[in-house]
């Protein structure tokens, strides 16, 4: 979390530096029909995450976290369909790409763990077997050559006595082993992206900060950028540098972990961290859960969608009339999507 | 990360000796195979598949007369040791016929399996796995096929390409293809969505790929069941066939033939259609058992239930 690296919103940096961002997504609007015209699930978001670098991407379920990562490497579910903005990958835009070229790139330059574990392999085949034909898929390998790089693959992810391993069905392992192997084989040909699905939220407790720990230290090795899409925010506190905070299909609060947990700018963030329990707390009352329900894509309020929610702008007149937009707040790196901001600094000296 | 924390990790629920062990292995194949001989309807099933298909095999050792050689001196003979289910009115040994018909209807229930299997599986898949317009085609076309009476079809389809083994196997592969291309599409439907399916399109595998090595392998245990059913539906339906005439061409042996035979003095000699229809019935009745059989040790929730009741 020390080093926050900066991220350039600066659009001439686009080409990656050293530390320049890896992925960027620039005004990213994914549709889906509804009733009534298309529905925006994914509307407007722009995020960037540099090499080495962590992005906690941060929200409750159906806030379009998935979505827009799904969107990203082109694998949203019909009918859905991205219809504006930009995916730079190292500079070039895989929307332009063509089904083939971006099946070429996932894998080999971005990839994805999803959240299930338990069903993330194919049950009929031996581990090995599913790792070597990832390798091979994309690298022209014997199988010799496949199955000692997966059996490489198996002890960079800790799994003991690899070469044994290899060749056990994927019922032979534990939920915390699988989602060790599904993480080896997306890690398989060193991409320079790894989007983590809430990759533990299937696992118990202790197996989860085990997997987290290795994701971690792969990141670390190999310089790779990460990001978690997660609900959980003591995960983002211990592993994340910078925190998007999602809400209805737009972010809502972007910055470093630091500033958003310490200086937090937006409402909702601030109602999210006000849910988990934390040693600070001393009673079960001091935990508030946010009134409401995620807003249904297909009636959104016209002005901030958080409004009938929110503790600061409820029936304002202000928020009702206009859809805030990103804004800096004290540096540039920190934004929310708040009218009222600054008044959020008063209740969290009260809370 | 320390050992201790990758051991707890690593535990391993019902298998306490480990995966590794070569011991624990040879014993899960020897349960696997337990649960096939433990079904007593799949090794009756079986038995009867393997002997008929010994008797076809060997019925040039086994039989006791050509089947096509005609004695007039013995013309709708009794049973006796040279002609053990007697002849049939032009002289010939009823029970040397039967012996190779089995290989007529044996070799036409193969077939059948293997192409509509084949053919039945690749496009099922296909209709279920890219979906669209491709399976809104495929579904119509198999709903046009399956509007008719299978063995209307086959029979249509014979009428047009004139008698002979090859264009029965045919017939009745296009017949039941749409069949198991059903089966096949509402399994794949089902394995689709599944998490698996989804990471491999994450990490960039071909749908090619994804199709041959991640849905069908999935989606096999259900369509083996139907295609072994579906053996004995083929041979129920070149039986039907011969016996309409419309079949393998005489002299050439086939039950259907022989029943077809025996109809004419069936007030006199029962025996002849009799023991062909029996035939027919024991093959049928084997290939059902042993299709019942590879359902029950093929899906994991029936293995319990079938397993607590045949223990």
């Amino acid at each position: 979390m020390q080093r926050s690296s900066p991220p350039s919103s600066d659009p001439s940096a686009a080409k990656a530096g050293p530390r320049g961002p890896v992925l960027e997504l620039r005004d990213l609007v994914t549709r889906f029909p509804g009733d009534d015209g298309p529905l925006s699930i994914v509307d407007g978001v722009s995020l960037s995450v540099a090499s080495g670098e962590t992005l906690a991407v941060v929200g409750e379920s159906g806030s379009g976290k998935t979505m827009t990562f799904l969107s990203a490497i082109g694998l949203i579910p019909p009918p859905g369909r991205v219809t504006s903005g930009q995916v730079l990958l190292e500079g070039t835009d895989l929307l332009t790409h063509t089904p083939e070229q971006l099946r070429a790139v996932r894998g080999e330059r971005i990839s994805m763990v999803f959240q299930d574990p338990l069903t993330g392999l194919n049950p009929v085949f031996t581990i090995g077997e599913q790792i070597v034909e990832v390798l091979r898929a994309h690298r022209k390998l014997s199988r010799a050559e496949a199955r000692k790089k997966a059996i490489e693959l198996l002890e960079r992810v800790q799994i003991p006595d690899p070469g044994r391993r290899v060749d056990d069905y994927p019922h032979q392992l534990s939920g915390g082993m699988r989602q060790r192997v599904l993480i080896a084989m997306a890690i398989s040909l060193d991409p320079s992206v790894l989007i983590a699905d809430e990759p533990t939220t299937a696992l118990d407790v202790t197996v989860q900060a085990q997997v987290l720990e290795l994701l971690a230290e792969l990141r670390e090795e190999s310089g790779m950028a990460m990001v978690l899409i997660t609900h959980d925010l003591g995960l983002v506190a211990r592993h994340a540098d910078r925190v998007a905070v999602m809400y209805a299909g737009r972010v809502v609060e972007q910055g470093s972990a630091k500033a958003v947990f310490e200086q937090t700018a937006h409402p909702y963030t601030l109602s999210l961290f006000r849910g988990v329990p934390s040693l600070d707390t001393d009673t079960a009352q001091d935990l508030i859960e946010i009134e409401g329900q995620p807003p249904d894509p297909a009636f959104l309020p016209p002005g901030c969608a958080f409004e009938p929610r929110c503790f600061l702008g409820q029936g304002r007149a202000s928020c009702q009339a206009t859809r805030p937009g990103l804004q800096p707040t004290l540096g540039t790196e920190h934004q929310t999507a708040c009218l009222h901001s600054a008044e959020l600094t008063a209740t969290r000296a009260r809370a | 990360m320390a050992s201790g924390e990758m051991a707890r990790d690593s535990a391993i629920p019902r298998q306490p000796a480990g995966p590794d062990d070569p011991e624990a292995a040879r014993r899960r194949r020897q349960a696997a195979l337990r649960r096939y001989t433990r079904h007593p309807g799949f090794m009756v099933g079986a038995t009867i598949i393997l002997l008929l298909a010994l008797l076809a095999i060997l019925a040039p050792w086994i039989a006791p007369n050509s089947p096509l050689k005609t004695e007039m001196s013995l013309v709708l003979a009794e049973p006796s040791w040279a002609y053990p289910l007697g002849t049939d009115q032009f002289g010939r040994c009823v029970l040397s016929r039967l012996i190779y018909g089995a290989q007529i209807s044996l070799q036409v229930g193969f077939w059948v399996v293997l192409i509509s299997l084949t053919c039945g599986t690749l496009i099922g898949a296909l209709a279920g796995f890219l979906g669209g317009w491709i399976e809104r085609a495929i579904v119509a076309l198999i709903d046009i096929m399956l509007a008719f009476p299978g063995f209307l079809l086959a029979l249509a389809l014979v009428a047009a390409q004139g008698s002979s083994l090859t264009s029965v196997i045919t017939a009745v592969s296009i017949a039941y293809t749409p069949r198991v291309a059903t089966v096949m599409r509402s399994v794949v439907l089902t394995i689709r969505p599944r998490p698996f399916i989804e990471a491999s399109h994450a990490i960039g595998l071909t749908k090619l790929r994804i199709l041959l090595r991640h849905v069908i392998p999935n989606a096999m245990p259900p369509v083996i069941v139907v295609a072994t059913v579906s053996a004995a539906t083929a041979i129920l339906a070149e039986a039907g066939l011969s016996f309409l005439g419309l079949g393998v061409q005489p002299p050439t042996a086939t039950w259907g033939s022989v029943i077809a035979n025996g109809q004419a003095v069936i007030t006199t000699r029962p025996l002849i259609s009799l023991s062909a229809g029996l035939s027919i019935a024991v093959a049928v009745i084997g290939l059902n058992l042993l299709g019942d059989g590879l359902r029950d040790t093929l899906d994991p929730q029936m293995r319990r239930q079938t397993g607590a009741k045949m223990l």
